[in-house]
């Protein structure tokens, strides 16, 4: 008798711990694939929308404040206007594995969030809707309640930052995205201990240098960065201040609309033919001093590239400066162990002093378009699938409530709900306010572009190697010349898939090569041809 | 004219085909097609969403000749296995001996638990814990270090180039292993007890009875080991995928992984499928290679007798 009880005993106990552990009611705060209404219509359309960590409904921002519900309201609004249509937000991985084998599926989601540089990767596959002709027609939310507001004659005039919108423009001369808002990055700072020991925010290279030397002598870590900092913008910010000098006589391809943000930005095929003339090699003085710089970082920065937690070592003040962006604005706000005063300074440009090839222009910006919403091809699964994919994006309905939704975000009363909810990005819609914790980053995003974005300019194996490399060669596991050969090898085998995938006509670019060889008579160390 | 028995077991093998059929036209389509798949597609320059274009050999050609990680992620690979074989062959067996030779069943009984109770926690967590709370910045080997002054000793131990390997090897620390212990502590258990009678009336034991009588005892539960540490070696690189990326450099490459990345990253399925098809061949021809040359306990009986 008393055996056969013991289960039964042990089911009440389990029942009472549950009932006792019973997690409390929370509102609702909208859930990845649940539609942000859930009244009972009939449903035509079902547009599946991954907007990305930063305004995924529901979550934390940063892992602070309170759950994000800006998105959920402005899609309730725009079910509430098209009955026929639900959205359901979609929570994908940040592995770009994942969107790859969805695309190629045609499974993915209608809207993604991704740069546009990793859509330029693919436009040849037709895995992405290209944007321009709804960009240049009017945005019809607007047109319907004021002609002469921007965006009632075409949708491009909503975006505050239009040169730098519209310099997301591919090499193919098409656009595939929208930039919602902005996004900087600088050099974070701990004010009160610059002011404790008389440290001044650096105006040279190599001020920063002697400045990093002070703080380090001072038992602390300088600069708290990960390496995909150092890989991503250290290297583009470097390649910009010693190619500076030359880019007039290498910048083969000019696009007015693009030139605008970026003068004189280096396409992936531009950088191919390059390479083929010899530059960006071991035999290029100026690659070499752009990688040797890089490394005089090493004394100064965080040991572990890998698992730093760059905010944490700040905050608890080990680190002084750290290397991040506006996205970590409302974190330090919100983080109650932050007992200092901080602020922010953007790199100071190198010198001729500190290098043969630099002309003390200052640093470009790395930064721009921050969140990019992209179409993809499962937006016109409404479609036949036989026919050419431009003959599916006319015929698609369904596409057409997706553009709608996108025009719908961008209005400025939605844009100010998503993107102010936190102060993370800047917002990139005429008439939306920028949050006063985000202007001193505003100042930044005044700069120009960068002269190129190496992570983003060939295929991923080569930014991939790049990185690992870089991360090597910044640990003292391989020297410069070790590296060099590393990169001379990364560089060829990517120029070489890049023609194999692309076929670029190179045709033009020699003429232009041999059009500016006066220009180039001018420079000294350019490598000859191999 | 089939005799009545000859038909009885021709009706029963039928029987059995027909049990066995739906499970082979599964292996057969979600196993030997996709492997056969990928001997054809190795041959091919194809990425996803792209165009197949037939290049013969040249996959081949670039892995084993021109691709600069190959080589190194080989020798990453053949260390990482052989000190996984080294850990798995040795510390499990000590500890299921050192269970088996407690005089209490009960107290034998709560060591297998203990020991068994990890196996149910999934790799990926266990992995996600070294990497967070043991190797992290803030992680208990720095934070040890730091607490004994020892502050300038801390490194990243993942993305430090002189302690990669080291870092993934020692991952599993102290390398007792649940399922490993079980598997020696079957082996010590079938042991006779008159051949452990006869051993002690010879004076043998201790050391030298582990030695002289239960390890080629229980050979066959080592050999099996042994297979499926090297299989498991050769093939997996999750634990690598969470920890270090194969990095710094290519410093804890091995080929799966770049295997991986080459197919799912870098969508080149072609030469992932080559990449594949080399590691089947190395992991075919070592698992021959031990089958004939290994020799258990029982066809070492077998031999002798």
């Amino acid at each position: 008798m008393r055996s056969s009880l013991r289960p039964l005993s042990l089911l009440v106990v389990l029942a009472i711990g549950a009932w006792l552990l019973w997690p409390p009611a929370r509102p609702e705060n909208g859930v990845a694939g649940k539609s942000a209404s859930t009244a009972a219509r009939s449903v035509k359309h079902v547009i599946r929308f991954a907007p990305g960590g930063i305004y995924f409904p529901g979550t934390l921002p940063q892992g602070v404040g309170e759950p994000l519900q800006g998105l959920t309201k402005v899609v309730a609004a725009f079910e509430a206007r098209f009955p026929d249509t639900r959205v359901e937000f979609i929570n994908t991985p940040v592995l770009r594995e994942f969107l790859v084998t969805q695309l190629a599926g045609g499974s993915a989601p209608d809207i993604v969030t991704v740069n546009v540089e990793d859509v330029w990767v693919d436009t040849q596959k037709n895995w992405y809707v290209p944007l321009d002709r709804y960009l240049e027609a009017p945005n019809p939310f607007v047109a319907e309640r004021d002609p002469r507001a921007p965006g009632a004659r075409q949708w491009w005039d909503m975006f505050r930052y239009q040169a730098i919108s519209r310099g997301k423009k591919g090499p193919d001369g098409r656009n595939y995205c929208i930039s919602l808002d902005m996004v900087e990055t600088g050099i974070f700072y701990n004010q009160t201990f610059f002011a404790a020991h008389g440290l001044k925010v650096p105006g040279t290279w190599g001020e920063f240098l002697t400045l990093a030397e002070r703080i380090r002598r001072l038992g602390k870590t300088p600069l708290a960065v990960n390496i995909d900092a150092l890989a991503d913008w250290g290297q583009d910010l470097l390649f910009d201040q010693i190619y500076q000098e030359i880019l007039p006589g290498i910048d083969l391809k000019k696009d007015p609309e693009r030139d605008a943000y970026q003068p004189a930005y280096l396409d992936p095929d531009e950088i191919a033919f390059l390479y083929r003339k010899g530059l960006f090699t071991r035999r290029d003085p100026r690659y070499v001093e752009v990688w040797r710089h890089l490394h005089e970082l090493v004394p100064y920065i965080t040991r572990d590239l890998i698992t730093a937690d760059v905010v944490r070592d700040f905050v608890n003040q080990d680190a002084i400066m750290f290397w991040s962006g506006t996205w970590l604005t409302g974190r330090l706000d919100a983080d109650k162990g932050v007992g200092f005063k901080w602020n922010v300074f953007y790199l100071p440009p190198l010198t001729r002093k500190e290098s043969p090839y630099a002309i003390g222009v200052p640093m470009c910006v790395i930064g721009g378009s921050g969140t990019q919403f992209e179409i993809t091809n499962s937006a016109v699964s409404d479609t036949d699938p036989s026919l050419p994919f431009a003959e599916r994006i006319k015929r698609s309905e369904r596409l057409r409530r997706t553009v709608q939704l996108l025009q719908f975000i961008c209005l400025p009363e939605n844009t100010e709900k998503i993107v102010n909810e936190f102060p993370i990005l800047i917002p990139n819609i005429v008439g939306v306010p920028v949050l006063p914790q985000l202007a001193p980053f505003e100042r930044i995003l005044e700069r120009r572009y960068t002269s190129t974005k190496w992570a983003y300019t060939f295929d991923l194996r080569f930014n991939d190697i790049t990185r690992r490399m870089l991360l090597l060669f910044l640990t003292n596991g391989i020297d410069l010349d070790g590296f060099l050969a590393w990169q001379d090898s990364n560089l060829r085998a990517a120029t070489q898939n890049f023609i194999e995938r692309k076929r670029p006509d190179f045709g033009p670019f020699e003429r232009e090569w041999r059009r500016r060889a006066p220009v180039r008579a001018h420079y000294r160390d350019l490598p000859t041809p191999p | 004219m089939i005799s009545a028995p000859t038909r009885a077991r021709l009706r029963f093998a039928a029987g059995c085909h027909v049990l066995l059929l739906p499970s082979m036209v599964l292996l057969l389509t979600f196993v030997y097609l996709p492997v056969a798949w990928a001997f054809v597609k190795s041959l091919y320059r194809f990425e996803i969403g792209g165009q197949a274009e037939f290049i013969g050999l040249q996959n081949y050609i670039e892995y084993l000749t021109i691709d600069p990680p190959t080589w190194p992620s080989m020798l990453n690979m053949f260390l990482l296995t052989a000190f996984a074989v080294l850990t798995r062959l040795t510390v499990p067996l000590v500890v299921a001996k050192l269970i088996h030779s407690l005089p209490a069943e009960r107290t034998r009984y709560l060591y297998r638990v203990g020991f068994l109770v990890p196996i149910v926690v999934p790799g990926i967590a266990v992995q996600l814990l070294w990497s967070r709370l043991i190797y992290s910045d803030y992680g208990m080997l720095s934070e040890t270090l730091r607490f004994f002054g020892l502050g300038d000793w801390t490194r990243g131990w993942l993305s430090d180039p002189h302690t990669a390997l080291a870092a993934l090897m020692f991952m599993g620390f102290p390398f007792a292993g649940g399922f490993e212990i079980l598997v020696y502590y079957a082996g010590l258990s079938a042991i006779p007890e008159s051949v452990n009678e006869a051993a002690a009336l010879e004076g043998c034991t201790g050391i030298r009875k582990f030695f002289r009588i239960d390890v080629p005892l229980v050979l066959s539960q080592l050999k099996l080991i042994l297979v499926l540490t090297v299989i498991g070696g050769f093939q997996g690189f999750e634990g690598i995928f969470v920890l270090s990326q194969g990095g710094p450099g290519f410093r804890t490459m091995v080929p799966g992984l770049w295997m991986y990345y080459n197919a799912f990253s870098y969508q080149r399925m072609g030469y992932a499928c080559a990449i594949g098809v080399v590691l089947f061949a190395i992991i075919f021809s070592l698992t021959l290679f031990n089958l004939r040359y290994f020799r258990s306990a029982e066809e070492i009986q077998g031999h002798t007798s």
